[in-house]
């Protein structure tokens, strides 16, 4: 847990949109301009890219041929008998599986719990209100590794431990949404609340019928936020599981190269092809939507 | 709330009252049930736990300040709190230099597709979980298979076994996660500089201000509490590095790679001594608690408001 200033953007226009506009105002303006800008990018994105494309290669050569000196770029060669031998190595779909049910019930339990209290902070004038809002702010200083320690003997006591609900049970409470959420529902005016009293709404009508549908972006953004970290989380999952059927992708990973019975190093990049590829096809099609997320939020992950 | 008076002339605005109150606490019940058990609860066992020496298996025993006084003489400490130190600055250093860099150029870039490509290069890795990351830089970085050593050995450069070698372990790690997390700077940054209005930069070149100018009398005051703000959750960040040393170097060679968290796992989770790792969580809690309060402060005096 991490602190964060309120950066609650309600712009109507977002970041990408933006910078398209702004670039296509300067073309106008300067014409060609200094290219050495545009090819120095084309150099630092190759650079920064080729780990990833060094990763997909090695995977799809055969094993005698991979990691093979001077590097070779393309995959030959070829072959997908790397990708086969993942599954006698790790339960890959079990654990795919693991890390999907632990990402949605973290994400969607949180979330749920999350717009219901801020709803609560942000609109209704109960006693005691602002005293529980920062006593749950000031929470956002305490380190995760703080309370996990307390939270594994909890999981001990209640036979928990090496089951996934060790995991999202913990997950289901998430300050930074309760507080992102009340500032962002502070942000809608009050008077449509006074409008639909009026009109006889209560106050679910009011929550679910009009301040979700309106906070539709901020809730959007802190679902992407929370599922990533929970997708990618490594040092719970590597606490609380020790099963490699129990185990979530990114500690199943790990595990498959250590110890006894470790996978052979090209089966190891098979399995990263495995996790990286979709989530590359995820981010080209959602780019704008998980960018968007980051910059409004400032969430790291 | 002010409404006491009112509500003795009037019955009805009594029951509306305790009604809204009930309304209140009935929508943030499930929430504070969930933090009294999941975070308040445990932060009050954690600073109890401070002060026993348990190891799960026997009974708990009260031994005062045994674990604080134990984790103060520990030499061991120092080297672990220099090289959290180490890493959280050049994590700072690097990601906010690399980071404005980088959205300045995307800024003027030219092409759509090289800033479309150059976008998605930088952020990309950024969304890659540490264990996937980790793994591939293990072998990226490896003096025989990765091809790092293989291109700088063609051009005659014998590199050293950076994971292997005390002195650089720790900067091989630093460089990863720049690799790793650049691409969320990058993005502050981004966002940062769309609030710099054009005019003003605009305005400046018509008075015939030359770029360098520009930059570091309009963009970088403009900027400053994006970079404020990249600086703390930087520094928060890198202070609680964890995956990528577990995984590639278990905090080795001769602890030139422990960290704090690191350090907190193999005390708490591999020799189980629930009291001993919990002294060292309030110390990273006290770490962080300074940091945030230093923000509030340095806050004024740092950053241009407009």
């Amino acid at each position: 847990m991490t602190v964060v200033p309120p950066r609650a953007t309600t712009s109507d226009q977002d970041l990408l949109t933006k910078l398209e506009t702004s670039s296509r105002r300067r073309r106008r303006k300067r014409g060609a301009g200094p290219v050495i800008v545009d090819i120095v990018l084309v150099i630092f994105g190759v650079l920064m890219l080729s780990p990833l494309v060094w990763l997909i290669v090695q995977s799809l050569t055969v094993p005698e041929f991979a990691f093979a000196s001077p590097p070779s770029w393309l995959p030959v060669p070829f072959t997908l008998e790397n990708f086969v031998e993942v599954f006698d190595y790790m339960p890959f779909l079990q654990q795919f599986g693991n890390s999907l049910i632990l990402a949605v019930i973290s994400t969607a339990g949180s979330l749920a719990f999350s717009v219901l209290a801020a709803y609560a902070f942000a609109r209704i004038d109960f006693r005691g209100s602002r005293l529980l809002l920062v006593a749950m702010l000031s929470a956002l200083m305490v380190p995760a590794q703080l309370v996990i320690i307390p939270i594994f003997i909890m999981m001990r006591q209640l036979g928990l431990v090496d089951t996934l609900a060790s995991l999202w049970l913990p997950a289901l409470i998430n300050v930074f949404q309760i507080f992102f959420l009340t500032q962002y529902f502070k942000t809608i005016p009050r008077e449509l609340d006074e409008a639909a009293r009026i009109d006889g709404a209560g106050h679910f009508w009011i929550l679910f019928r009009m301040l979700i549908p309106l906070s539709a972006p901020a809730i959007a953004a802190l679902a992407i936020l929370g599922f990533e970290a929970s997708w990618n989380g490594y040092f719970g999952p590597l606490i609380f599981l020790s099963s490699p059927e129990n185990m979530t992708l990114p500690l199943g990973l790990v595990t498959l190269q250590n110890g006894f019975g470790a996978a052979p190093a090209v089966v190891v990049f098979a399995a990263i092809t495995m996790v990286v590829v979709p989530l590359l096809v995820v981010f080209l099609a959602f780019q704008r939507q998980i960018v968007e997320s980051v910059a409004s939020t400032g969430l790291k992950g | 709330m002010s409404s006491e008076t009112v509500a003795v002339r009037r019955p009805g605005a009594l029951l509306r009252r305790r009604r809204t109150e009930a309304a209140g606490w009935l929508f943030v019940s499930p929430a504070v049930l969930l933090f009294l058990v999941f975070v308040a609860g445990p932060f009050v066992f954690a600073i109890a736990l401070a002060f026993l020496k348990w190891d799960l298996l026997t009974p708990a025993e009260f031994v005062g300040l045994e674990n604080f006084a134990k984790l103060f003489s520990d030499p061991l400490l120092p080297r672990v709190l220099i090289n959290t130190f180490v890493f959280a600055l050049a994590s700072i250093v690097t990601h906010l230099v690399f980071g404005l860099l980088l959205a300045l150029a995307v800024n003027q870039v030219i092409s759509r597709a090289i800033g479309y490509f150059a976008r998605v290069a930088i952020f990309f890795p950024f969304l890659i979980s540490w264990a996937a990351v980790a793994l591939l830089w293990k072998y990226v970085l490896d003096p025989t298979f990765g091809y790092v050593a293989q291109y700088a050995a063609m051009i005659g450069i014998d590199l050293p076994n950076f994971f292997a070698d005390p002195a650089w372990a720790l900067p091989a790690i630093i460089f990863i996660d720049l690799w790793h997390t650049l691409g969320f700077t990058f993005i502050i940054m981004l966002a940062g500089l769309q609030t710099v209005p054009s005019e003003l930069i605009e305005a400046a070149r018509t008075d015939g201000a030359t770029s360098w100018q520009i930059f570091w009398n309009v963009t970088l005051p403009l900027m400053s509490p994006t970079m404020f703000f990249a600086t703390i959750i930087t520094f928060i960040g890198a202070f609680q590095i964890f995956d990528p040393i577990q995984i590639i170097t278990k905090g080795g060679p001769q602890d030139s790679t422990t960290t704090i968290i690191m350090y907190l796992y193999e005390k708490g989770f591999q020799a189980f001594d629930m009291g001993y790792a919990a002294a060292v969580a309030l110390l990273v809690f006290v770490i962080i608690m300074g940091v945030t309060v230093l923000q509030f402060v340095g806050r004024r005096k740092w950053v241009h408001e407009s």
